[in-house]
């Protein structure tokens, strides 16, 4: 029953999913995000990383200090397409 | 003694795909990979699996070869690949010159069967709306298809496995084992194992991975640099790259803006099943080297909005980059080496890696099992650089 708790909300990637991805191999955030899509939503991680590492940790056995976060890219926010415009062209 | 029959370096597209044909033929298969299955290339990349895009030729026909494969791959592999084999794709050009251009390449592509027209932008616009008015006209190929790659990479493992082969994570090749000419293992950060055939499958490593057993084979990394916007409502169904693509890729010397062809900057764009837009892309020479440049990014957003004026209220919500494994013909390497009995490359696919994954591993696996390979890759051989 708990399985189906939703842990990535931008991509409704559910607990068993992960722990599915984990049993396939898994063993960083970043593993995690490629089986799943886990952390490629619109927050991009921001609410779902930690909870991910600490399901990590919990099948692994391994301490989260060493589980490899996932690798953030600009921006830190979302930016509009819209920005790059050429200003003169108009 | 022995660990396996096949040793397969790098767990990407390539060294999956060829995991999963040799268990066909009963081989024990080691897959031994660096970091993760899916970790180099297949993570940064479009998904395009087309015609319109491949180089005249033998490229050209291997890709027919590949693509006829991924009708059934879907099913043969038991698991969602968002394949859509007729998503279509499209060049649109900004003027005349860019189309006859676009026509030219188009029909040597053709010499090879397959159905790449020229149509107007009238024509272009009914099939992808959101087109920008001024569009000339465009290449088009209905069918072409897309894929997700990181599903397929995956599919490809997990059918490998089922198929009785092992997939070694966090195990990296740092040297070979040699006698008499011939590969008789792998060193790794973990030890060594014992086999007498070995495929190279790095990708863009391919090249320091040959170096390790002596081989001066030129593959190296040509890198892209994608964006990913928020999901939106359905936007396109197409894969689009704009006429420099294919350009930039086949009549370079066409280009007169120096900094797109220092960038090898184009646009090229798909929408994803979960509605994301992926947008790109570069092909530049910059060693192994990630950052997103403002440059690049910049030319690209540009592009993006020239020709899709609605993607200007989009939001963009992640910049990444990737490598081509890029060779100096632009042909992959596929076969053993003569001067290293047992050591098979299976590497240098650059821009369409993805595309040539499913006929790379049939026609590898066929040549170590069966000692031939059902369709000739004798242009493709690695001896073409060993002199
Ligand atoms: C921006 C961009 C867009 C693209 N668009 C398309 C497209 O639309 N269609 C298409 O068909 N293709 C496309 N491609 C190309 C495609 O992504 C590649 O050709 C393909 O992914 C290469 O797969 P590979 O298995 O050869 O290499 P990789 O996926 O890079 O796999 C190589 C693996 O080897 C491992 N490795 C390396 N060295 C060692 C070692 N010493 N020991 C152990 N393991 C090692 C790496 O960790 C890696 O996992 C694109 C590429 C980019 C960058
Ligand atoms: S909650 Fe996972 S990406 Fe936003």
């Amino acid at each position: 029953m708990k399985n189906d708790v939703i842990i990535c909300r931008c991509q409704e990637v559910t607990e068993q999913e992960i722990i599915d991805a984990i049993r396939d191999g898994a063993s960083t955030v970043d593993g995690v995000k490629r089986r799943t899509r886990a952390c490629m939503g619109l927050c991009q991680g921001k609410t779902c990383e930690r909870l991910i590492e600490r399901i990590i940790a919990r099948e692994t056995g391994k301490n989260p200090a060493e589980i490899l976060p996932n690798n953030a890219r600009m921006p830190a926010r979302p930016i509009t397409v819209g920005l790059f415009r050429d200003k003169e062209g108009e | 003694m022995q660990d396996a029959d096949v040793i397969i370096i790098g767990g990407g597209i390539m060294g999956c795909s060829i995991a999963w044909q040799l268990g066909k033929y009963g081989k024990r298969v080691l897959v031994l990979e660096r970091k993760d299955v899916a970790a180099g290339s297949a993570g940064a990349t479009d998904g395009v699996v087309g015609y319109h895009t491949k180089r005249p030729g033998p490229q050209m026909d291997l890709a027919v070869a590949s693509i006829a494969m991924f009708r059934d791959l879907a099913g043969e592999l038991g698991e969602n690949i968002e394949f859509d084999f007729t998503a279509g794709g499209m060049q649109p050009a900004e003027d005349k010159m860019q189309y006859d251009l676009l026509a030219s390449i188009a029909e040597e592509q053709r010499t090879s069967g397959v159905d790449i027209r020229m149509i107007s932008g009238d024509e272009a616009r009914a099939l992808e709306p959101n087109l920008a008015d001024d569009v000339y006209g465009a290449l088009y190929c209905p069918t072409s298809g897309k894929v997700n790659p990181l599903k397929l990479t995956n599919a490809f493992a997990h059918a490998a496995k089922r198929g009785g082969a092992v997939i070694q994570t966090e195990t990296e090749v740092t040297g070979f084992l040699i006698r008499d000419g011939a590969v008789k293992g792998v060193c790794t950060d973990r030890g060594e194992y014992y086999c007498d055939t070995v495929v190279n499958a790095c990708g863009s490593w391919a090249g320091l991975t040959a170096k390790m057993a002596g081989l001066d084979l030129p593959v190296t990394p040509r890198k892209g640099q994608l964006a990913v916007t928020e999901p939106v409502d359905f936007f396109m169904r197409a894969t689009i790259q704009c006429a420099l693509y294919n350009i930039i890729k086949f009549r370079p010397e066409a280009i007169r803006d120096k900094r797109a062809l220092k960038l090898g900057a184009s646009l090229s764009i798909e929408q994803t099943e979960n509605g994301g837009m992926i947008i790109g892309s570069t092909r530049e020479f910059a060693g192994f080297e990630k950052e997103n440049t403002f440059e690049a990014i910049d030319v690209m957003m540009k592009r993006a909005i020239r020709f899709f004026p609605a993607l200007e209220n989009v939001d963009i919500i992640r910049f990444f980059s990737g490598f081509r494994p890029y060779t100096p013909d632009g042909l992959p390497m596929l076969g053993e080496t003569a001067a290293l009995k047992g050591f098979y490359m299976a590497a240098g696919h650059e821009g369409d890696g993805i595309a040539l994954s499913p006929i790379t591993g049939k026609l590898i696996a066929e040549l170590i099992a069966e000692g031939k390979p059902s369709y000739n890759i004798d242009v493709f051989s690695p001896n073409r650089f060993l002199g």
